[in-house]
């Protein structure tokens, strides 16, 4: 295949806005390329879109489901072509995922949490999500292993155990969610702070933090640890943020990546001591990012309407529950996670909801670097990725972010800096933090970018950058992104002008990693007994066996390969 | 004004799915444009002149001035004037379910019964039904937390469980019985029931519940005062506490027991 006379932008290979033809051969970019021609004159051509943080498959996204038939109602789309009915808005029916994203041009996707236990559900569901390639990271921050691990400050053990879990799970990163939380929402608690231990366990989040980035490095995974922070949601936890960051300053990345990724900073850069005086940090979260290099994030932005929040957060669920009085759906997934589900709608005239959404923007126009900010909006706690082409219209044009702003309460201007943030986002930005930015983040190399070897997987935008300015034209931009001209997965046409016209298999990434074999007997010896004691099932019952993923990519990795 | 009078060719066992049976959706139409729309038989596509036969006087007209007349069985035609916004439908005989749904405007008449879901989520209009009304009578659909937001409902028989749960606004009067958890979860609508019924204004936050006959209060209730309402006394409650909610439960003295 080969796309002609695009204007392309593929910034991870300092191409920026030239115009130029790309070959696509054996579904990975090449040097020269025969067959269909794609003519992408007067278009944008940019590389398939990479979302390292969403929702999309697992217990979670159908209890979601199961809580909400109003949101069913909403989004329904009949059997039409090769489309599988599709239902939902904020918890869509699995098809409907990958047709979706495939229509904005996007054609990789990671889930952003699931435990091992539970694993063998969530690679079913991406199994069922058409098109995109996908993978799911791993949840290790409230795991009985892990904390006696830390607690015995074994650090090759622990290193086994995320190798084995990851394996069990067929899991791509280390993912941690309110570190020791989830376990001492067992007792009906939550830990306060950094240093408050967890019941039972007499560890710290911060040592589960730590050790587990080290295990991370250990392994020379592809994937730094991907962190949602202690307190996430709570008024004044801002301080919480840049503790923690700073507890990672001495982590050393065994690959060419951050040491963290924070995932959905924006529910973490929260000032104030209450919901009264609630107030944005995000100013001085992107300080701290602007003089260190050690992290990435993305923004976890928020969008006005319904949403439903789904999180390994179980004890911040409870707190939404209440707060809002909404329905609540609260999980508890013996040795290794909580979590909760808590639909919820995002109101303009609500003056915390305003200074929320203010912060997501704030974080990402604030940061100097667009390589440290990925586009978010942790669908669907923020609100359904299918706006994320209206959150790139507010970070490219100060016009509509003023647009915006007039519909909300005046006090925002008291609470938030968003207001005297003139920076409009360029189109190079906007590819890094869609594109470049993301793959970097998770380690795929093949991803996020159109040099020679690449994938295969291109969008072509009908908007020609050379003419249209964003800033005074912003809803040209979000028709763009709404419905690419053209989605390429791996050299086929999946999406034109909106219309689903290919749904191949994608393939699903894990990490593979080897570990001494010495450290996996001791790892083994205090498994057999917690699966004996406690777990509800057995081991060999537990893991995900290959046949669950039928196109799977292992990425290697390990402590044979850091040395 | 214009009339269009709707009969069925046949009695069907599979239900019909009819949603283009407004006002809106014919008013402006010509006999053969209506033949040829779009109505469901179960999972079949159909076309409206393969299930009815049609009749009207004159041609296109304003909504506001366009009656639809349904001259027959219609209970097992569902969505009738669904999301109708003015004109008017009078059904002679039975109505299926969600007759008047999401409507914002205009009446229905049934002369018959209505099925379930009588005016759910209705935002405005009327509704009359001479005989009997099924369950969720202006009601939220599943998982809504807001049902009926405006508009009125007259049941002259009696009417199933659930009416008007979760209604935000409205009115909705029965002149007859109510079935179980009337007005549950309301938010601020008024339902009035002639009749008996049981464990009515679950979960209420706002709005007003009357009962004439006899019934039974929930503990979340809290007794006030007596007060009289056109010529009747009744006792007036507060709840759900349950909720800390502001709704009013009134209860006619003459014919109350626990």
């Amino acid at each position: 295949m080969i796309i002609k006379g695009g204007v392309v932008y593929d910034p991870a290979n300092g191409v920026l806005g030239e115009e130029m033809d790309i070959c696509i051969d054996g579904g990975v970019v090449a040097e020269a390329g025969g067959g269909p021609t794609i003519d992408a004159r007067g278009m944008l051509v940019l590389p398939g879109g990479v979302d390292a943080h969403s929702h999309i498959a697992g217990p979670k996204l159908n209890a979601g489901r199961i809580m909400r038939p109003d949101d069913g109602r909403i989004g329904t789309e009949p059997l039409r072509g090769l489309c599988r009915p599709c239902t939902g808005y904020t918890v869509p029916n699995s098809p409907a995922i990958g047709y979706r994203y495939a229509r904005m041009g996007y054609t990789t996707v990671f889930e952003a949490a699931t435990p091992i236990i539970e694993s063998r559900h969530t690679h079913e569901e991406l199994e069922a999500i058409p098109i995109l390639d996908k993978g799911a990271l791993t949840l290790f921050g409230s795991n009985w292993t892990v904390m006696e691990c830390v607690g015995e400050k074994d650090l090759p053990k622990l290193s086994a155990y995320v190798a084995w879990g990851l394996r069990a799970s067929r899991g791509y990163g280390v993912k941690i969610v309110n570190p020791g939380g989830g376990e001492a929402w067992g007792f009906g608690s939550n830990v306060k702070g950094l240093h408050d231990p967890v019941p039972e366990f007499n560890v710290t989040p911060a040592e589960i933090i730590h050790e587990l980035a080290r295990a991370n490095e250990r392994l020379c995974l592809p994937h730094s640890i991907h962190l949602h922070f202690n307190n996430l949601g709570k008024p004044g936890n801002y301080t919480t943020a840049i503790e923690t960051l700073d507890l990672l300053k001495d982590i050393v990345p065994s690959r060419d990546r951050q040491a963290v990724h924070v995932t959905h900073m924006q529910f973490s850069a929260y000032g104030g001591t209450g919901w009264r005086d609630f107030e944005s940090k995000a100013p001085e979260i992107a300080d701290y990012y602007n003089k260190n290099d050690h992290a990435t994030m993305d923004m976890g932005q928020i969008i006005f309407g319904s949403a439903t929040t789904m999180t390994a957060d179980g004890p911040l669920e409870y707190a939404n529950a209440r707060l809002l009085h909404q329905k609540w759906s609260n999980h508890d997934i013996e040795l290794e996670e909580s979590s909760g589900v808590v639909p919820l709608v995002y109101i303009r005239g609500s003056p915390v909801n305003a200074v929320q959404w203010a912060i997501g923007l704030e974080l990402a126009l604030l940061t100097e670097d667009p390589w440290k900010v990925l586009l978010t909006t942790d669908n669907p706690n923020g609100g359904p990725f299918v706006k994320y082409p209206g959150v790139i219209a507010l970070l490219m044009s100060h016009k509509r972010r003023e647009e915006e702003m007039a519909k909300l309460p005046e006090m925002l201007s008291k609470r938030s800096v968003i207001g005297s943030i003139d920076r409009e986002l360029g189109w190079a930005e906007i590819a890094v933090m869609t594109r470049a930015a993301p793959a970097r983040v998770l380690g795929l190399k093949e991803k996020g970018h159109l040099g020679v070897g690449a994938d295969g997987d291109v969008s072509i935008y009908e908007i020609d950058p050379r003419e249209v300015d964003p800033g005074s034209d912003p809803a040209l931009v979000e028709r763009a992104f709404t419905q690419a001209k053209y989605t390429i997965k791996a050299g086929e046409v999946v999406s034109r002008d909106g219309e689903i016209v290919g749904i191949p298999q994608g393939r699903t990434f894990w990490t593979d990693a080897s570990v001494p074999e010495e450290d996996m007997a001791r790892l083994m010896t205090s498994l057999k007994e917690k699966f004996e004691k406690y777990y509800s099932i057995q081991m060999s019952n537990y893991m995900v066996q290959e046949a669950y993923l039928s196109r799977p990519v292992a990425v290697r990795a390990g402590v044979e390969v850091a040395q | 004004m214009r009339t269009i009078t709707l009969r069925p060719l046949a009695s069907h066992l599979v239900p019909i799915e009819a949603e283009a049976l407004t006002a809106d959706g014919l008013a402006k139409l010509s006999v053969e444009e209506m033949e040829t729309l779009d109505l469901w038989l179960g999972n079949r596509r159909t076309k409206l002149c393969d299930l009815f036969a049609i009749e009207t006087d004159g041609g296109p007209a304003p909504i506001e001035e366009t009656t639809i007349i349904l001259d027959g069985d219609f209970s097992r035609v569902k969505r009738i004037g669904e999301r109708m916004s003015a004109g008017e439908i009078h059904a002679l005989g039975d109505l299926g379910m969600h007759a008047g749904a999401g409507m914002s405007g205009g009446n229905i008449l049934v002369k018959g019964s209505a099925s379930d879901w009588l005016g759910r989520e209705m935002r405005g209009g009327s509704i009359e039904v001479k005989g009997d009304a099924g369950n969720y009578v202006g009601s939220g659909y599943r998982g809504e937390r807001c049902g009926m937001r405006g508009g009125s409902i007259l049941v002259r028989g009696s009417a199933g469980v659930f009416l008007g749960e979760h209604m935000c606004g409205g009115s909705i009067h029965v002149l007859g019985n109510a079935g179980d958890y009337p007005g549950a979860a309301n938010g601020g609508g008024t339902i009035s029931i002639g009749g008996d019924t049981h464990l009515p204004g679950a979960e209420m936050t706002k709005g007003s519940i009357s009962v004439g006959g006899r019934t039974t209060v929930l503990p979340g209730f809290q007794f006030q005062d007596e007060v009289e309402v056109e010529g009747l006394t009744y006792r007036r409650y507060v709840g759900d506490l349950v909720e800390n909610g502001k709704g009013e439960l009134l209860l006619a003295l003459a014919q109350q027991s626990a």
